[in-house]
């Protein structure tokens, strides 16, 4: 391959790592608040793409249009699950075995909801305009337009999330809630309600990415499953409770994805050859990865900058 | 273990060896086939929930990839087999592939402190049944299949399934009872003060999860053997991990019979949701969880025990005088 091909493959593997980024974002959030491993993320994407779905075929509201407005919805929707099943949970540092059930429960519940509605078919949004054409950049690159619009979207959400994170009341309360649970509720920061919100917005993040991943792939209601493992692989990448950190992993994923098999490998079967990973292998990556990173950096990529900087 | 006192404490004594020689002389009544197979499935199932239970309840670490073990299991099992061997070396040999396993799950995620080891869990499943699809020794996706050189026995399948949940009965009454089982629920309880008090939290885990593993392997090889024919998405489906890991909340989660009485009520459960709402199963074992979750998180026995509590038994006269003198 030229060096050319490899730039369009690289140029590919970031646009993916924008809806990636916005995938594992919500999960972070709702981890490092409530510590709180939500299972329950992977039946929020799938109706997220659901959402986009019936927006597009019944009103043909766009289905860009519908992520951005999956937002509104599924906080909505994020903070009733709160208030009915999650906030009963007992409170800890680390995720106990019944909130994991408890979510697990939860996510088993949306998803045969969603066989009922929909059936067990495979759907997908189709647009011309949209999935169909793409961006040339001299002979060999191509952008496809439904990867650039989504990433675009995905990447002005992420935008408004830190400015949310950085300057408002709600954010400060949440980082305050990630850092110390304790010192943040003495200075008066209300865990309840900052809980409820956080759960609402992790959801909304969720419904979001979710539509988004309904552009670019067909999905049934089993479509969420994958995209747990990848977004629990980007936030330990990114140190479990960091946002710039789930950037970070979402790169780190997209490209290990994209190019896994296309590196050339050198495998001994009868002198030294090489090799490239079939691709049905593809879908072991992620979990190769985790397994590499919880041994080599369990910190994940975040915690291995902040000790250098520490220590500097 | 502590000696029984008044009559609830020899019933407890007594009744599960009661249970277990009336299920050893049950053939005896020539029951239907139907009913040998679903005794059969139940202890099958009960197995792998009792070795889930070890860990899960004992212990406090929540695994969703036991389905690896169970299907390990069969997968081992059916090749031993295969290759000349006897199906009883082929369960150990799957049990001993499910230990080899658990240490590749538990040794990277036990160290940590945090989410990692259930994360782990998740993934193992999806990793190995796509491995295991697009393998070419066991027929990749298309399954494989057990021939034996004789004639279908239910009789024989059936106490081979009752001898193995037998024995993960006592390997967890044995464990429960003993140091080591001390140990795992300090754990649970609170890492650091057992580690503070001599248990090491890391030896702990990766040893109960290779015995947890052990079990579920040996359930997988039984399960195959009878089934004859198994394939990737079924053993090593994340189906068949949520169902070993239901039968223990059901009954009651770190209890020995719990996961017992939740194998007996998940099997008839399951067999009921198949015949009258099939499309209904995920719904139902979810609502299942969140409602035991939320409102009995000690299962059937913790419910049972808060009956039984309405109707407070006199107090025994003996203990008070003991307790006097």
């Amino acid at each position: 391959m030229s060096a050319v091909e490899y730039l369009d493959l690289l140029l590919k593997a970031l646009l993916l790592a924008g809806v990636y980024a916005a995938m594992a974002v919500g999960m972070t959030v709702v981890y490092g608040v409530m510590k709180i491993v939500n299972l329950a993320h992977a039946g929020f994407l799938m109706l997220g793409a659901y959402f986009a779905f019936e927006l597009f075929n019944r009103f043909h509201i766009n289905p860009v249009l519908g992520a951005v407005l999956a937002i509104p919805v599924f906080f909505l929707f994020g903070m009733l699950v709160h208030w009915v099943l999650v906030r009963w949970l007992p409170k800890s540092d680390t995720p106990t075995l019944a909130s994991l059930l408890l979510m697990f429960g939860f996510w088993l519940v949306l998803q045969n909801f969603a066989y009922a509605i929909w059936g067990n078919e495979d759907q997908s949004i189709l647009i011309p305009s949209l999935n169909l054409s793409a961006v040339h950049i001299g002979d060999t690159i191509s952008l496809p337009k439904d990867k650039l619009v989504v990433f675009a979207a995905a990447v002005f959400c992420m935008v408004v999330l830190q400015i949310i994170f950085h300057r408002s009341w709600f954010g400060r309360s949440m980082r305050a809630l990630i850092q110390n649970p304790y010192g943040a509720q003495i200075v008066g920061v209300d865990d309840q309600r900052t809980a409820r919100l956080t759960f609402g917005l992790g959801t909304a993040f969720a419904g979001f990415a979710g539509a988004l991943l309904g552009i670019l792939l067909s999905f049934n209601p089993d479509f969420g499953r994958p995209f747990l493992l990848r977004s629990f692989v980007i936030i330990v990448l990114g140190g479990l409770e960091s946002v710039s950190g789930v950037a970070l992993g979402a790169v780190v994923l997209a490209i290990l994805e994209t190019f896994c098999t296309v590196i050339p490998f050198p495998w001994y079967h009868q002198g030294w050859k090489t090799y490239y990973l079939p691709p049905s292998y593809q879908p072991v990556v992620p979990f190769v990865l985790l397994v590499v990173v919880l041994v080599i950096m369990p910190k994940g990529l975040a915690g291995l900058f902040n000790r250098k900087w520490k220590t500097a | 273990m502590t000696r029984p006192s008044g009559i609830g404490g020899w019933l407890k004594l007594v009744l599960p060896w009661l249970l277990f020689v009336a299920l050893l002389l049950l053939p005896v009544t020539s029951p239907s086939d139907n009913i040998l197979r679903l005794l059969f499935l139940t202890a099958v199932y009960t197995t792998a929930g009792l070795g889930w239970n070890l860990l899960g309840g004992m212990t406090g670490q929540v695994s969703f990839g036991f389905a690896v073990f169970f299907g390990l299991g069969a997968y081992t099992t059916a090749l031993l087999m295969h290759a000349g061997h006897s199906p009883y070396f082929g369960f150990i040999g799957g049990a001993a592939i499910a230990m080899l396993a658990s240490f590749f799950i538990g040794l990277p995620t036990f160290r940590l402190r945090g989410p990692y080891f259930v994360i782990a869990t998740i993934g193992v499943t999806e990793a190995v049944r796509v491995i295991m699809n697009n393998l070419d020794v066991t027929g990749g996706a298309s399954g494989y299949r057990i021939s034996e050189d004789k004639p279908f026995s239910a009789l024989e399948h059936y106490y081979t399934a009752i001898i193995a949940v037998a024995l993960a009965v006592l390997v967890s009454t044995i464990i429960a009872n003993s140091k080591f089982g001390l140990a795992l629920r300090a754990i649970k309880q609170d890492q650091d003060a057992a580690a503070d008090l001599g248990v090491n939290p890391y030896t702990s885990k990766l040893w109960i999860h290779a015995i947890a593993a052990g079990l579920t392997g040996i359930a997988g090889g039984i399960y195959a053997r009878r089934a004859g024919f198994f394939y990737p998405g079924d053993v090593f489906a994340f189906q068949t991990g949520i169902y070993i890991l239901l039968m223990p909340v059901i009954g009651g989660i770190g209890t020995i019979w719990g996961p017992v009485l939740g194998g007996i009520i998940f099997v008839i459960v399951e067999e009921q949701i198949s015949v009258n709402f099939p499309n209904f199963h995920l719904l139902i074992y979810g609502l299942l969880l969140i409602i035991i979750i939320l409102l009995e998180p000690d299962g059937l026995l913790g419910l049972l025990r808060r009956l039984f509590r309405l109707f407070p038994r006199r107090p025994a006269k003996t203990e008070l005088a003991g307790d006097a003198g």
